[in-house]
């Protein structure tokens, strides 16, 4: 009996130990990537950066199933996932590069523009220039091109600036209905604004110096930078020495410092004090629009109780860019025309008008006639977009700048901005020097 | 790659097997009847632990160290070329600029040399504390040891709360009453460190309070008795029997603490950011690991703290034996 009972627990081991490894195993297993379902559908697996409970989410969602419906006769079907962004280990770009490394990468990808340029030097984005006519492709207000090649389309547009409390400015007597994008405000202008919010006793702006854990504080402020006539790399995105410490761009840097020494704003603002009328500014992006109208009624009634007004601007003009886009991947898949469509219809003027009807962004289609009234924040964020809009730089040190630039903004409060300066371009140019070696 | 780790696990169930056949061999040859039947199931019982311990922990440890002297670039995972010893020269390169890897190693040395102490003396005080019978001992056990339970993210949230450089942030808002201007805790490098100290131990100290509790259940009361039949005090009886009684145990939660210390990422990470003043060597590694992409270099400095480690773990123990 007792060697009958060994001999079993003995298999059951064995048994047990070729589980554990067919269950390991598994995770390798290669993907059906642009491969062919039982019923004849040709799938293309699209990877999303958003909860797919969040609004955005929902709308990506309706607009895929949408296109499966539409699609269902030429047998091609969309399958979605969605990995939120987070500012942890389990984030989005987290998943994407461990899908790179596994060979595992969906067809399709969701992407931050700024990233453009190092996963298209390394391979990761198929090349989709001559997949998108000329007339599409002039349809867009920016392109994500790296080298001259077409590498993704943006899914949809975005640009920021100064939303203001109606009310608090009428009762400090403050008059901004001259400040548009064609005419923009000075640097003096805004300081004089803040000093007058600061008579009155409230927190002048709030600049989102705080928020440098993520992209938040590079994308909202780069601009101010631009606008000083500063820079951060050579047009090849190989250099920072001279640029990023150059006097201009020190400039930029000096006017956020100033606002900090002069009480104008700080990193301890909270994230709700414009929302309950503690701040007279607060700089920010088209997302806000939707929590304006809705979530704050009880100090926001109506759009007459505030407004937007755009990047000030001083020897250059300049005012931020760039979204997500979506991009092909050149994984093992090579027949990418399934792909094309999908992104196609996803960047089409219809997709375009339904995601940012449900995000507030700008659709990235010139063709797509939102119909903004004039003076709207809306309006004022596409005209930005037209005139002034720039984009963040082209470089494969991407990640590098977000942390420099971070690290930057961070020391503003205690720092000497050229000393800062020195040390995020001497990080920045080293990330450079190694990355080129790669090329 | 599932070639290679194919190769790698045959040597290592050979190895394994070799040893196994030896004994098994050796205890034939002495006729050890009982022991050829015990250690043939003993391996085969022991064989899906093996082979579970050599996919998660030996085989990234082997692959890691590979990749420590590859150029390794994480958006290139078929282009890896062997580069010798650069990411080592690297690693001195930039600690030599005294830039961020030098921050990232004198913020870590701050951090283990602040919390091991902190958090064992209130692990042991909190031991201590609990140790007593009644109803009441349990509820405190249980508060104790509460934060552990909790995952870390939400701990460095909470404490970003209490720690708000605004003016309604909880510990502002206390010092506020007396008169004190509110402080930006975690930006001001003089105080950042501090606090992701403070909230560590806060954090980690229940569980090692759980272990001294063990250590201290296995004292004998009747050492205690005789102490106080010989009129120790209190300090007297800590010195001469609690602590010789948890000798063993205090080696073995220095030794965790100050490994677990010297890992530490999730605080800086989720509360301050990739900033000089709080970045950590784990946090270094994996933002050339993973933000930078440079798996390389990422697996050259885990390999160089993991000799660091290491060599401070055997000095720990050759330090804190038991001497005979």
């Amino acid at each position: 009996m007792k060697k009958l009972f060994r001999t079993i627990v003995a298999m059951l081991m064995v048994v047990l130990s070729l589980f554990s490894l067919v269950a390991c195993g598994g995770g390798n297993t290669e993907s059906d990537s642009g491969e062919v379902d039982t019923d004849g559908n040709t799938i293309v697996k699209i990877l999303f950066h958003v909860d797919k409970s969040s609004t955005e989410g929902q709308a990506y969602q309706k607009r895929i199933d949408a296109f499966n419906l539409e699609y269902k006769d030429r047998k091609i079907k969309a399958s979605p996932s969605f990995k939120a962004r987070s500012a942890g280990a389990s984030g989005y770009e987290t998943e994407l590069l461990n899908n790179q490394v596994e060979g595992t990468l969906a067809d399709i990808v969701t992407f931050d523009a700024p990233n453009t340029a190092s996963y298209a030097n390394s391979g990761l984005l198929y090349d989709i220039s001559s997949l998108i006519d000329a007339e599409t492709q002039a349809d867009f207000y920016s392109l994500n091109k790296y080298n001259g090649k077409l590498y993704g389309l943006p899914i949809q547009e975005s640009s920021a600036g100064f939303f203001y409390n109606k009310k608090i400015f009428s009762a400090a007597g403050i008059n901004v209905s001259g400040y548009t994008v064609e005419n923009p405000w000075t640097f003096d202008q805004f300081k004089q604004v803040c000093q007058k919010l600061k008579d009155y006793g409230k927190i002048p702006v709030d600049m989102r110096i705080d928020a440098t854990k993520d992209e938040m504080a590079p994308y909202l402020l780069y601009p101010i930078i631009y606008a000083a006539g500063g820079s951060f790399t050579s047009a090849d995105g190989y250099t920072a020495t001279g640029y990023f410490n150059s006097p201009q761009t020190a400039s930029g840097f000096q006017f956020i410092k100033d606002l900090i020494s002069a009480g104008y704003t700080s990193y301890s603002i909270g994230a709700t004090d414009f929302f309950t009328e503690k701040v007279g500014m607060y700089l920010s992006s088209g997302w806000t629009i939707p929590d304006l109208d809705n979530k704050y009624r009880d100090y926001f009634a109506s759009r007459d109780d505030w407004g937007l007004l755009p990047y000030p601007q001083g020897s250059a003009k300049a005012s931020a860019t760039g979204s997500w886009s979506f991009g092909i991947t050149a994984n093992h898949h090579p027949d990418k025309s399934a792909s094309i469509e999908l992104i196609k219809y996803l960047t089409s003027p219809e997709s375009s008008k339904a995601i940012t009807d449900a995000t507030g962004m700008i659709p990235v289609r010139k063709s797509v006639n939102p119909n903004y009234q004039v003076g709207s924040p809306e309006h004022t964020l596409l005209k930005q977009l037209e005139l002034t809009g720039r984009e963040r730089p082209v470089t494969v040190a991407y990640p590098t700048f977000t942390t420099s630039f971070n690290q930057v903004i961070s020391g503003l409060g205690t720092g000497n901005v050229s000393d800062l300066l020195a040390n995020a371009t001497n990080t920045l140019q080293t990330e450079m020097n190694r990355l080129q070696q790669l090329r | 790659m599932l070639g290679t780790t194919l190769i790698i696990l045959a040597v290592f169930l050979a190895v394994f097997a070799v040893i196994a056949i030896v004994d098994i061999v050796t205890a034939k040859k002495r006729k050890e009847v009982y022991r050829v039947k015990s250690s043939a199931t003993a391996y085969l019982m022991l064989l899906p632990a093996i082979i579970l311990a050599f996919l998660f922990i030996l085989l990234p440890i082997l692959y890691s160290l590979g990749y420590a002297f590859t150029d390794y670039y994480l958006l290139k995972p078929n282009d890896i070329k062997f580069i010798d010893i650069q990411n080592f020269k690297q690693f001195f390169a930039e600690l030599g600029e005294r830039g961020t890897l030098y921050h990232a190693i004198k913020n870590t040395v701050i951090f283990v040399v602040g919390v091991v102490p902190l958090q064992i003396g209130l692990a042991l005080g909190l031991a201590i504390f609990v140790n007593r019978p009644g109803k009441g001992a349990k509820i405190f056990k249980v508060c104790f040891f509460a934060p552990v339970v909790i995952s870390l993210s939400v701990t460095s949230y909470l404490w970003l709360q209490i720690l708000s450089p605004s003016e309604t942030g909880l510990l502002n808002s206390i010092l506020g009453v007396f008169g004190a201007e509110p402080r930006d805790w975690l930006r001001d490098p003089n105080s950042a460190m501090i606090c992701i100290i403070i909230l560590s131990a806060w954090q980690g100290c229940g569980y090692q309070m759980l272990i001294f509790l063990s250590g201290l259940s296995n004292i004998r009361k009747e050492l205690y008795e005789a102490a106080s039949l010989d009129g120790a005090s209190a300090w007297k009886k800590f010195t001469t029997v609690t602590w010789p009684g948890l000798r063993s145990t205090f080696v073995y939660i220095i030794i965790t603490v100050f490994i677990g210390a010297c890992r530490i990422l999730t605080q800086p990470m989720l509360m301050t950011g990739y900033q000089d003043h709080t970045v950590t060597l784990s946090y270094y590694m994996y933002t050339q690991g993973y933000t930078y992409r440079w798996v390389g270099y990422s697996s050259a400095v885990a390999f160089l703290m993991t000799i660091f480690i290491g060599g401070v773990t055997f000095l720990q123990r050759h330090l804190l034996r038991e001497k005979k």
